[in-house]
């Protein structure tokens, strides 16, 4: 590589790697991350729901003692989750009762009501009457030990013994946890981990992708718009500037990406010996970092396709900035891109569901999707290496060179261009001049 | 020996030759000048020349040398269209500049202070460019393209933008210069700064060659000479058959001389009924010739 062009990286990079946004943006990531993590448990502290009220109907007299029985958790203050309390009352008086709850739930005095009939055991149905329906975990929950309950019912009419039922439902009761089978052998992992994993790496890449990409468009545009082009392309050929740019502004990228990278990867595996050598207990955030399954390997090919697709993309950023005047004029003209970006995304949404089909396979080596989807397919096998990931890395790498080649052109013409802005078709006559 | 050799260039952009077939050389130590209205090719040819863009046809050669990757080192290049990295600071900038010209960092350090004192901006070395006046700007931009120590100096519009101060600090530094061997080619269309500086000339019109050609060379060529006259008296000698017409305020007059007048006759007349107490003969300006030129030629005709 020419010394010219190293002069280019090097100002690309150190003149924005000294600004103070740059530096707390960086160092601060890490900080952050923490104060989410710590985040989701202090809201979770904060946000505890208080003892809930409900009142039960229970005509048929054989439910509620069992119910509240079952029900009796506490909140992590100590307190009860529940205040059940038992309303007696006639067929006659049962309208004006449910008016009287009814408008208790409205004012907010209570939380809600279950009303039981008599022939629940032949039913099997019950009312749950709410203020809001939205927590559907709770009406599982009451679903679950309603049912338990009829189930014992049903079963000691057909003359099994209480006890006898109980050893049989507790040691009938299965768990499922899930393996993921690889060359090496089984690993347990969580598919809910995996996932999330992976929408949260996309999720950064796909950031970063785009962050790096305006910063470069509005570089170029910069020289174009301040008339530094002219200065620097007198001594340094127009394709070697942008060369040096993607490079240098790539650089600042990769800067950020491996200290967040290595702050995951040092809190997985390092942070809690450290912990435990001061003879601490290590913070609880770090458990959720490390159920995440955020592994070496993993970050390496996030490395490798953030190279892959911020390169092709910033190829095109660049064009698009030795085209326009001005930044408004950028950031109005880059929706195309903006478009990958998204579609992007929402494939590899599905993708990361189904990582083996066909169809994923496909559009993982389309280019424009590559870097995304290749590398959320990547994420979400882990440890296994899905099909199609090396012959993913060799098109990207090649369609990346052949993108980089036509776009120097334009942007070789388009820099030095003042006044109106070309036509597309224009700029693509561009490609053909020497 | 020709430090900078332009063989037959032409360039066109789409329908539009902005250069047709344009040549000149140039020697070590002249001061040249690109001269030609606005849009005439002065700024593709300087493109060219800094192997910015590459000529349709044609050769150019620096010291000799077609491989104008490397010729381009030897250039320091201050074009029209100009500006600075608004949030680097003046060394650092400067730093830079020298770097993508090739010099080494201990080399460019010496020559940053050197030149930062020679145009007193030392003081500002550690301050953002934004930070700095426009002309201050351009004098930072000025000694950016002589860092280097190029063997050749091209500056469009050198003096656009400067009061009189910096345009003679300017001025004086390119004169040393050129005292030290550097050549230096000027790219304007304002006449007077050129006509005092330049020792050739090349006035380009529509992508075309007008004129080319030592300054002095090209005066005598166009032959018509002007005479300026203040006296006190009779103006009856300016019924003459030397004068073609002229421009007369009273006490002073401005005439042109006819083909084959002689001025010395004209003299002779004047001191008989009037009191001269000046008497100059002027050559034709590079203004009045530039303008002459453009006007009469066809823009497609041979000089």
């Amino acid at each position: 590589m020419s010394k010219k062009v190293v002069a280019v990286i090097k100002r690309e990079y150190i003149s924005r790697a000294k600004t103070k946004g740059f530096i707390i943006g960086t160092v601060l990531f890490p900080v952050i991350l923490i104060l989410i993590f710590s985040g989701i448990f202090i809201v979770g502290v904060l946000f505890q729901p208080s003892t809930r009220t409900y009142h039960i109907i229970d005509q048929s007299g054989i439910i509620f003692d069992e119910f509240v029985r079952i029900q009796s958790d506490t909140l992590k203050n100590g307190k009860p989750k529940y205040n059940f309390i038992r309303e007696k009352v006639s067929s006659e008086e049962l309208e004006t009762l449910l008016e009287t709850l009814k408008s208790k739930v409205v004012n907010k005095e209570i939380d809600g009501y279950l009303l039981i009939p008599e022939d629940v055991v032949q039913k099997r149905e019950v009312i749950y009457s709410v203020r809001n329906v939205s927590d559907f975990e709770e009406q599982s929950s009451f679903s679950r030990t309603l049912s338990t309950i009829v189930t014992n019912i049903r079963l000691t009419n057909r003359g099994f013994k209480a006890e006898e039922i109980r050893k049989e439902m507790e040691q009938g009761r299965v768990r499922v946890t899930s393996h993921q089978i690889t060359d090496k052998g089984e690993v347990e992992k969580s598919g809910i981990s995996s996932y999330l994993l992976t929408y949260i790496l996309t999720y950064v890449m796909f950031l970063m992708m785009m962050i790096y990409g305006q910063i470069l468009m509005r570089s170029v545009i910069e020289e174009k718009s301040q008339r530094i082009t002219e200065t620097i392309v007198s001594a340094v050929r127009p394709v070697e500037l942008m060369i040096g740019k993607i490079i240098g502004i790539c650089g600042l990228g990769l800067t950020q990406l491996v200290i967040f990278g290595g702050f995951m990867l040092g809190a997985i595996y390092f942070a809690e010996p450290i912990f435990k050598s001061f003879g601490m207990t290590a913070p609880e955030f770090l458990d959720v970092i490390r159920k995440l399954h955020f592994t070496a390997p993993v970050f390496g090919f996030m490395v490798l396709f953030f190279l892959l697709g911020f390169i092709f993309y910033s190829g095109l950023y660049a064009a698009l900035g030795a085209i326009v005047n001005s930044e408004d004029e950028g950031q109005q003209f880059q929706w195309p891109f903006m478009i990958m970006f998204m579609l992007s995304y929402f494939i590899m949404f599905t993708v990361a569901r189904h990582p083996e089909t066909a169809r994923a396979f496909w559009v993982s080596l389309i280019p424009f999707f590559t870097p995304m989807v290749m590398f959320a397919r990547i994420a979400v096998s882990d440890p296994i290496i899905p099909s199609g990931t090396y012959l993913s890395i060799v098109i990207m790498s090649i369609s990346t060179v052949v993108l980089i080649m036509i776009v120097s052109k334009i942007y070789r013409v388009g820099i030095l261009m003042y006044g109106k802005k070309p036509s597309i078709r224009e700029a693509l006559k561009w490609i053909r001049y020497h | 020996m020709s430090v900078l050799e332009v063989e037959r260039i032409t360039k066109s952009f789409g329908t539009l030759k902005a250069v047709d077939d344009i040549s000149f050389s140039i020697e070590e130590g002249v001061v040249f000048g690109l001269l030609g209205p606005n849009g005439a090719g002065k700024t593709t040819t300087l493109r060219m020349i800094m192997n910015v863009i590459i000529p349709d046809s044609g050769h150019i050669s620096v010291l000799g040398n077609r491989d104008m990757k490397i010729a381009t080192d030897y250039i320091g290049y201050l074009p029209e269209e100009r500006g600075l990295y608004r949030k680097m600071r003046v060394y650092e900038l400067l730093l830079f500049l020298s770097s993508i010209k090739s010099m080494s960092k201990k080399d460019a350090k010496k020559e940053i202070d050197f030149w930062l004192e020679r145009i007193e901006l030392s003081e500002w070395k550690k301050k953002k460019i934004e930070e700095l006046s426009k002309g201050m700007q351009q004098k930072i931009q000025f000694i950016g393209t002589l860092l280097h120590r190029p063997k050749i100096l091209i500056l469009d519009e050198p003096f656009g933008g400067l009061d009189p101060i910096n345009q003679n600090l300017i001025k004086d530094i390119l004169m040393e210069l050129k005292s030290k061997g550097t050549t230096i080619i000027f790219s304007t269309h304002v006449m007077e700064s050129a006509e005092k500086l330049c020792e050739e000339i090349f006035l380009i019109n529509k992508g075309k060659q007008v004129l080319y050609g030592r300054l002095s060379d090209i005066k005598k060529k166009f032959g018509k000479k002007n005479v300026y006259i203040e006296y006190n008296g009779d103006d009856e000698f300016l019924k003459s058959d030397h004068i073609n017409k002229y421009n007369n305020y009273g006490n002073a007059v401005e005439l042109q001389l006819a083909k084959d007048g002689d001025p010395q006759k004209i003299l002779k007349e004047a001191i008989k009924k009037a009191q001269i107490t000046k008497f100059e003969i002027m050559e034709p300006s590079l203004n009045e010739i530039f303008l002459e030129s453009v006007k009469d030629k066809d823009p497609g005709g041979e000089e």
